[in-house]
């Protein structure tokens, strides 16, 4: 029964894994001879290319291409602790209202209306930013008429760390609430009304009970967050600005960095050599947080 | 759990805790309740904002668009777009055909896969349990990185340029895995998967007919999340395809974004070379958006009764 789903992450998740020794080689397509014993042009030529060390790191760190790869660097762990942050009150802070709520049923279309962007893809994200922001966009069809100065959000920086965390917001609170607010549902009710007769208003329950009742799910969430913090939402960086020039410094992240390196005619390893940080660092810094939380609070722990 | 709560007051009277008079002393008090409920409806409001925008601004007529741009409430209306999107238009019907394809099979497999996968982690019983838990569950910890996962994808198991590109990588997810092995913990009671055993039925027949029917809300669930991630899917094919006759809905309509914006900022630059009234209308790319949209939205409704059963269940202990 297992086997179909352990072929897939074979082929796609393990498979790639040894291919992080790319960051320490220079890659040289080489055609395997009639007898080598692997025919895979890639494996074979992975295999003959010489070794060099940090080479492909020092490229990142070279005096014309420091100050982007920190830059980058910058964009990516920022946004990650921004959405980590502002996502974990909201989603928390959205699901007590809504738990709270005395209609039951307006609660449930509220709740509907506020997942409804989960489902809505980052590139039609996109064509709202360009109908809102662009120089023909509405924000400026409204601001003309009160004489200010139009905008044009894909030529100015500041704009772009509030279009991502709104957009951010407006995608991933819904669906992130769901947890909350079905972990505050299993919470007995007998809690709360022995709290209420002691005295405590809905702030005391809701720091007494309700939130040591989140912790262990929201220390979960976290580890694997902190895990991904140098990931990004690719799609959201990558079509959300629409390869705007002037707005990079601010819109770029690792991904979007590593995929046009990926593309571009450089040497496979540079574009690899930053891949390598994202998912060996990511990887340390996940068996990090767990080691600490296992230290405090050992239930909690991932593993 | 460290509760600071006296532990007397939890085993209070019974009848002073009676459900109905709990829940009245739990609610919240009528103006607290009426202000809850405003700002929450506000906030609807404001979540549906960008959907009403790409709405109205498909249905915003070209010549109201060019002497005005877009607005929340356009001068003159026009349904032109769409009816230009359906009486042409062929690289939009081949990225539908495509995307249409790739979804049903992209969620059929991995309905296939994730429940497959799941089920013998949920029984106590399976030897090689906490192996392929792990096997699954590290995949979520490390990864070989873009560089290698784009030359394994296109030199070893070459997909590229192919509907294949477009879902097969999309087809599996050990979250989904570890979501549904609870969901079975939770929503499959031992006892019957015993009873069916002792009653003959070998293990295939026990999950298809007595535990995949139990466990319809949980798989609705990975259906509904699998056909929405492959519907919304752009980076597969960003990555794996080159060739227009394999690209998805959103790559195309990306790309025609991407095109518009460029050619109407550097207009100045090419004046002489390209007319920009001659351009594809920017309705129509509107319309576009919509139109990859509207299948969702007609979607959700009916799914949406089984999916935040199947989360909640599959996620709390998860």
């Amino acid at each position: 029964m297992v086997l179909p789903g352990a072929i897939w992450l074979l082929l796609f998740s393990y498979l790639p894994m040894p291919g992080v020794v790319l960051a320490f080689k220079t890659y040289r397509l080489v055609r395997p001879p009639a007898d080598a014993f692997i025919q895979n042009k890639f494996i074979y030529s992975l295999i003959k290319s010489p070794w060099v060390g940090l080479d492909n790191f020092r490229y990142l760190t070279l005096p014309t291409n420091i100050d982007a790869t920190l830059t980058y660097i910058r964009n990516t762990v920022l946004y990650n602790l921004l959405f980590m942050v502002v996502g974990l009150v909201l989603s928390v802070a959205l699901a007590v209202m809504i738990f709270e709520l005395t209609n039951r049923f307006l609660a449930k279309v509220y709740h509907s209306i506020f997942f409804l962007p989960f489902f809505i893809s980052w590139i039609v994200v996109a064509y709202v930013v360009y109908a809102l922001g662009s120089s023909q966009g509405i924000v400026n069809s409204i601001i003309a008429p009160m004489g200010l100065a139009p905008i044009e959000v894909y030529k100015e920086k500041a704009f772009w760390p509030f279009i991502f965390l709104i957009a951010n917001i407006w995608k991933y609170t819904g669906n992130g609430s769901i947890i909350y607010l079905a972990t505050i549902t299993g919470i007995d009710r007998e809690l709360y009304e022995a709290a209420a007769i002691d005295g405590a208003g809905k702030w005391k329950q809701f720091v007494h009970i309700t939130l040591p009742h989140l912790v262990p799910v929201i220390v979960l969430l976290q580890i694997l967050a902190v895990g991904r913090i140098f990931g990004s939402d690719f799609d959201m960086f990558y079509t959300l600005p629409n390869g705007a020039a002037l707005v990079r410094d601010v819109t770029q992240t690792l991904d979007v960095f590593v995929y046009g390196m990926l593309r571009s005619s450089l040497p496979l390893g540079y574009p690899a050599a930053a891949a390598f940080l994202q998912s060996i660092v990511g990887f340390i810094l996940i068996l990090i947080t767990n080691a600490i939380v296992r230290k405090t609070k050992p239930e909690m722990a991932l593993f | 759990m460290d509760i600071p709560i006296k532990p007397e007051a939890a085993l209070l009277d019974k009848s002073f805790a009676s459900k109905k008079e709990g829940r009245d002393m739990l609610a919240l008090s009528p103006t607290t309740n009426v202000v809850l409920t405003i700002l929450l409806g506000f906030l609807c409001v404001l979540t549906l904002i960008p959907i009403y925008v790409i709405v109205i601004a498909s249905i915003t007529s070209e010549a109201s668009l060019l002497s005005n741009g877009y607005q929340l409430w356009p001068t003159e209306f026009s349904t032109l777009a769409y009816t230009f999107l359906f009486s042409q238009g062929s690289i939009v019907i081949t990225a539908y055909k495509n995307t249409i394809i790739s979804t049903v099979a992209g969620t059929v497999l991995s309905v296939f896969m994730v429940g497959l996968y799941a089920y013998p982690l949920s029984r106590p019983n399976f030897k090689f349990k906490t192996f392929f838990t792990f096997f699954a569950f590290f995949t979520m910890l490390f990864g070989g990185g873009l560089v290698s996962y784009y030359m394994v994808t296109r030199q070893i198991l070459q997909i590229q340029n192919s509907l294949w590109a477009l879902f097969l990588p999309s087809a599996f997810s050990p979250f989904w895995v570890i979501v549904m092995r609870t969901f079975y913990q939770t929503n499959v009671p031992n006892e019957i998967i015993e009873s069916a055993r002792i009653d003959g039925a070998n293990e295939w027949r026990t999950l298809f007919q007595i535990v995949m029917p139990l466990a319809i809300p949980g798989l609705a669930t990975v259906a509904l999340f699998s056909a929405i991630g492959i519907w919304n899917n752009f980076f597969n094919c960003l990555l794996l395809v080159d060739e227009a006759k394999y690209y998805s809905l959103q790559f195309t309509i990306y790309t025609t974004l991407n095109n518009i914006r460029f050619l109407l900022e550097n207009a100045d630059k090419m004046a002489g070379l390209v007319n920009i009234s001659e351009l594809p209308s920017q309705t129509f790319r509107m319309a576009m958006a919509v139109v990859t949209v509207g299948p969702i939205i007609f979607a959700y409704p009916f799914f949406q009764r089984y999916f935040i059963r199947g989360l909640t269940i599959g996620a709390v202990k998860g």
